[in-house]
């Protein structure tokens, strides 16, 4: 089981948290983008095999949302960090 | 019982497992076993002069032991437990132990005659001989259940009980008891590193306690760590697998082990590998580790006149331990071309045994065993300098046993599963590993040492290692691993190229299995070549041994048939768990939590059915829901919903939030009121709904449903946290507040009884969907005037801890109106007489909220919401399908009974398809939900149909049930109170 470092509460076991999947900001107007931007940002993801930015949910901790660089094949987790508006 | 036997053992040694002052008797197979405290069954077995413990897989050949633990040969039943290991399970007084496999009796067993007739079953025949005609494959299935599988399974055997899980936390652990790992225990824990130890034997020592000789330094190796205060041994416990972050998992008996360690020594030794030769799987054709493992630690051997067959000086040591313990050695067949070396200062190997006076065939192997039901001669062969054998000057052996000891192949399966690789080294015939993890180290055999000294250091090494990557003590100076490194490359080469000899009968590549020389041969011209392809089609190593006696020599094989490398041909994947474990272990105990309300108790003095909804228990019905239904119609009635979800938001920010997070727009909701809202994710699909009230200006009190409320209130707080939260506060107070839904005509006048001014609830003071905070019989209440089911209704909040003193003043203020309780049921239909949908039972993963007629709620042209763009997308471009209400026409034909069709149910459309097949159905929906009214005494529905026929009036449609067509039409709006005068009354 892979260990996560919450950012707020440190190293726990990957049962604590929930995946939240790769991530993909949302467009700040979704309206205005073509049809093709609306399907690759509702429909598509990336699948990247390697360092993958992806959301993590403390659940049973902090319940805070946080961004986990993860690397999709040795499952080895780079780093975590909250959100960021610039993110 | 029909036969007895007496125990024969030979000489004691000082590993013995065994209470020889003690006996116990269990019978085997209906014939009664007298064994010592500390026998294994195959122990026990062997003793009482038992060769054949079962029959194999596919031709049901009589087998029995030949290398240690799951190996599906020496598996057995006990009673209702079936695939032990004979090896592993004591023996305990009385037990009833069984072949499996063999019907009437492994000595008989009446489908040995597939043995005659293999053309049959062919490599790959579950795939070739069965498959046509196609029609007959169920009966061929039949035929094929009752011949394989192991053992035996009543499925009325009551659930296995007193499993469980146990976490443990170490610095390092060492998995393994071999001296390696003694050692690495002992050097590990020397520096400060909390030291667990893992060794699936009863005694620590491994491959060491087959030399007597070394007695001082086993002891002395035990010494050092079973007083340690910073070493836990855990005996009886096998590791079967490695997971990321240095995450293993062990069981012992019952509990399954989850450890966390900072760095794990892997010290799993290796295992001796047979030779493949003509009818090499007789009973009585033993590994010689096998040999020396019932001999050392048991004082039994399966035979008295013993042909050794070997390729290394384990042979020779073998031949000398079991002359010495009085068994007769016929020979040594040892295919190369001199013997053990001689050793300065003291007697070679070689000397001993020529002293010994047993008889040598230097440059010489097995060509085949003779027998039918064991081992009773051998036919040996010279091997010529290239390799090869000259089966033409062959020579007979008379015995009743052999023992084979011709390699070694790394038990390397959690090392694999580590990420380590492993490489062949082809001087020595051996993989070795490489490439290492982080925090992860190999010591002893596993790791290519072969002789004491070169295991000794390695151990140590690797435990220093171990502890300095867990942050104890300093790692070897570079020089010493260089120096290790060195030494295994010259250790003694004890694994032979010579896999396999030439013959012409059965061959055994995989015991397990049944998978032959030929079969390996036929599949790989067959084009199944690649070692993966080829483990699949052929299940060589898929048995419960998993391959740790025939991968080795299918990888030889393959890449002999192939003409590539070792190293080309590669090895097939390791995956967990490396040996066979109990569903219950890994399932541990049975505990599946679910909430109760604060009336739950009074739920079950009243006679409730309770059923699991979500991860609450609530009451289906409290016996007649139709009566339930009459109540709340025609005076009043009341539900416990403290099961919804419940969240307070507080800030200036809410109605921004709500806006984004749902459809509907909230920024205009005056406070005091509710809306009904719907939520959908990016996708436009409808995910949740329920009521949110505005409290005051800045709060409000929102419901999601009773399976959505943890969902939602994730979903809420990751786009909090991820830019709209900006001054909003998120509450979940979902177990905090306990809920009532009080409906019917009465409910007023009954809740005018314990408000302290009446005159607030009039429709004037508290109309449909305001939001009202008062007392209700003293207990600080917050009102939601809504109708999921279409009456008068009053939804009433209160803190939880006084949901019950709440719920009983409700009840009793309620007994002049003949009140009642009402449960899901009731509730399910009193909803779908008003048409209201559920969301996850009338919607799916594909329902837009244009779809669901809620296209009034969807506020396109105002602002931005999840799933806006889809939404948009759906109304501008029409929906291929429509949520709609349907009535049932047709009645049972002989009753003239209603017909409640089975929700799930398909609405199809006879079409002509060809002149040969009239009529076929075409699908057009299905239903959705569906219940009898006892309002309107009709079935009545939801079901999805395309958009022209749901949106046209009273068309009839027909559902297909039990393969009857029946007939329905369609119905809009509600079918209870459609004007909603006693809703908004």
């Amino acid at each position: 089981m892979v260990i996560i470092k919450c950012p707020h509460c440190g190293e726990r076991n990957q049962s604590e948290f929930r995946y939240g999947g790769e991530y993909n900001a949302r467009p700040a107007d979704m309206m205005s983008i073509s049809d093709a931007e609306a399907a690759d940002f509702i429909y598509m993801k990336n699948n990247k095999w390697g360092v993958q930015t992806e959301w993590w949910y403390h659940r049973q901790g902090c319940q805070t949302w946080f961004m986990a660089e993860r690397h999709t094949r040795t499952n080895e987790v780079v780093k975590t960090y909250l959100w960021e508006k610039s993110k | 019982m029909s036969t007895t036997t007496t125990i024969t053992r030979l000489t004691a040694g000082p590993n013995e497992v065994i209470d020889r002052s003690k006996t116990i008797t269990f019978t085997f197979n209906g014939k009664q076993i007298f064994a010592h405290p500390g026998d294994s069954i195959a122990s026990a077995v062997t003793a009482a002069g038992i060769k054949v413990i079962g029959r194999s897989f596919k031709y049901h050949r009589p087998r029995g032991l030949h290398g240690y633990g799951h190996e599906m040969n020496s598996m057995v039943q006990i009673g209702n437990e079936v695939s032990i290991s004979a090896w592993l399970r004591p023996v305990e007084e009385g037990i009833v132990v069984k072949s499996v496999n063999a019907w009437p009796s492994p000595d008989r067993d009446i489908m040995s005659i597939t043995g005659m007739g293999d053309r049959f079953l062919p490599v790959g025949f579950y795939y070739k001989t069965f498959i046509r005609p196609t029609f007959m494959w169920p009966t061929y299935e039949k035929v094929l259940r009752s011949l394989a599988g192991l053992g035996k399974l009543d499925i009325d055997t009551p659930l296995a009980q007193g499993y469980d899980k146990q976490y443990l936390h170490c610095d390092v652990a060492v998995v393994g008891s071999d001296p390696a790992g003694l050692v690495a225990a002992a050097k590990a824990a020397d520096a400060g590193a909390r030291v667990s130890l893992f060794t699936d034997e009863t005694t620590l020592g491994g491959w060491l306690r087959f030399h007597p000789a070394n007695e001082g330094e086993l002891s002395d190796l035990i010494g050092q760590i079973s007083a340690h205060p910073n070493v836990t041994i855990y005996t009886d416990t096998t590791v079967i697998s490695h997971h990321e972050s240095n995450w293993l998992v062990a069981y012992c008996g019952r509990r399954l082990y989850k450890i966390r360690t900072k760095a794990v020594v892997y010290a799993t030794g290796a295992l001796d590998q047979p030779l493949v030769f003509d009818s090499n799987d007789l009973p009585g054709i033993l590994l010689g580790s096998a040999v020396e493992r019932l001999l050392h630690l048991y004082g039994t051997t399966v035979g008295k006149k013993a042909l050794i067959v070997t390729s290394n000086d384990d042979g020779w040591k073998i031949a000398k331990d079991l002359h010495e313990a009085g068994v007769v050695v016929m020979g040594i067949a040892d295919s190369r071309p001199e013997g053990p070396p001689s050793v300065e200062g003291a007697p070679s190997l070689s000397s001993e045994v020529s002293g010994m006076g047993i008889p040598i065939f230097q440059r010489h192997t097995i060509l085949k065993a003779d027998g039918k039901k064991a081992v009773t001669g051998a036919v040996i062969a010279p091997v010529r300098p290239d390799g090869s054998v000259n089966d033409m000057a062959t020579q007979h052996i008379d015995c009743d046993m052999i023992s084979v000891s011709v390699g070694w192949h790394p038990e390397s399966g959690l090392l694999f599963q580590s990420g380590t690789k492993m490489s062949y080294n082809d001087d020595r015939h051996e993989f070795l590993p490489t490439d290492f993890v982080e925090g992860v180290f190999a010591a002893g055999r596993v790791a290519g040492t072969h002789s004491m000294a070169t295991e000794l250091m390695s151990g140590m090494l690797a435990g220093q290692q171990a502890a300095a990557a867990a942050g104890f003590g300093r790692n070897p100076a570079k020089t010493k691993i260089a120096a290790l490194a060195e030494a295994i490359l010259e250790e003694p080469v004890r694994t032979s190229d010579l896999v396999s000899v030439p013959g012409k009968g059965k061959q055994f590549v995989d015991r397990d299995e049944d998978v032959t020389t030929r079969d390996i041969k036929t599949a790989i011209a067959e084009g199944y070549n690649s070692i993966e392809l080829l483990k699949r089609y052929s299940t060589t190593s898929m048995g419960p041994s998993q391959g740790k006696w025939s991968n080795y020599n299918t990888i030889h094989m393959t890449a002999r048939e192939n003409d590539w490398t070792i190293q080309e041909t590669g090895t097939t994947t390791s995956r967990p768990p490396t040996r066979p474990v109990e569903f219950g272990a890994l399932g541990g105990q049975m505990m599946e939590p679910v909430r109760y309300t604060p009336v739950h108790d009074w739920h079950l003095h009243h006679g409730a059915k309770m059923m699991v909804a979500g991860l609450w228990m609530r009451p289906e019905h409290y016996g007649d829901p139709a009566a339930e239904v009459k109540a709340v119609r025609e005076r009043v009635g009341l539900i416990d919903i403290s099961t919804l979800g419940k969240m307070k938001l507080t800030g200036p920010g809410v109605a921004d939030l709500l806006n984004k997070i749902y459809i509907n727009k909230w920024s205009k909701l005056k406070v005091g009121r509710t809306r009904y809202g719907v939520m959908c994710n990016s996708e436009g699909v409808i995910t949740d709904d329920g009521v949110t009230a505005r409290v005051s200006e800045n709060e409000w009190y929102m419901s999601t449903t009773s399976g959505g409320a943890a969902a939602v209130y994730e979903t809420m707080q990751w786009w909090m946290q991820s830019g709209w939260g900006e001054g909003v506060h998120l509450r979940n107070v979902t177990e905090g507040r306990a809920a009532f839904n009080l409906a019917g005509p009465q409910s007023r006048n009954l809740l005018g009884k314990l408000v302290d001014d009446a005159t607030a609830l009039t429709n004037e003071n508290f109309p449909y969907m305001g939001f009202r905070e008062m007392a209700v019989g003293g207990i600080n209440c917050r009102l939601m005037r809504i109708g999921f089911t279409g009456e008068l209704s009053y939804e009433i909040h209160c803190p939880a801890s006084q949901g019950a003193e709440l719920w009983e003043e409700l009840m009793a203020a309620g007994a002049e109106y003949e009140i009642s309780p009402f449960g899901v049921e009731a509730q399910r239909i009193l909803r779908l007489e008003k048409a209201h949908i559920i969301v996850g039972q009338d919607t799916d993963a594909l329902t837009d909220p244009i779809m669901a007629n809620l296209d009034a709620l969807a506020k396109i042209d105002k602002h931005d919401f999840l799933g806006k763009r889809m939404v948009a997308r759906a109304a501008e471009n029409g929906v291929m399908q429509k949520l709609v209400g349907f009535k049932m026409i047709s009645k049972d034909p002989q009753s003239g009974a209603p017909i409640i069709p089975e929700e799930g149910l398909q609405i199809v459309e006879e079409v002509k398809r060809s002149d040969k097949h009239p009529i076929g159905l075409k699908i057009l929906g299905w239903v959705t939900s569906s219940r009898l009214s006892p309002t309107l005494n009709e079935v009545i529905g939801l079901c999805w149909l395309p958009t022209a026929m749901a949106e046209a009036d009273s068309v009839t449609f027909k559902i297909r049930q039990n393969g009857e067509l029946i007939e329905a039409k369609t119905h809009h709006g509600a079918f209870v109170d459609p004007e909603e005068t006693k809703l908004k009354g």
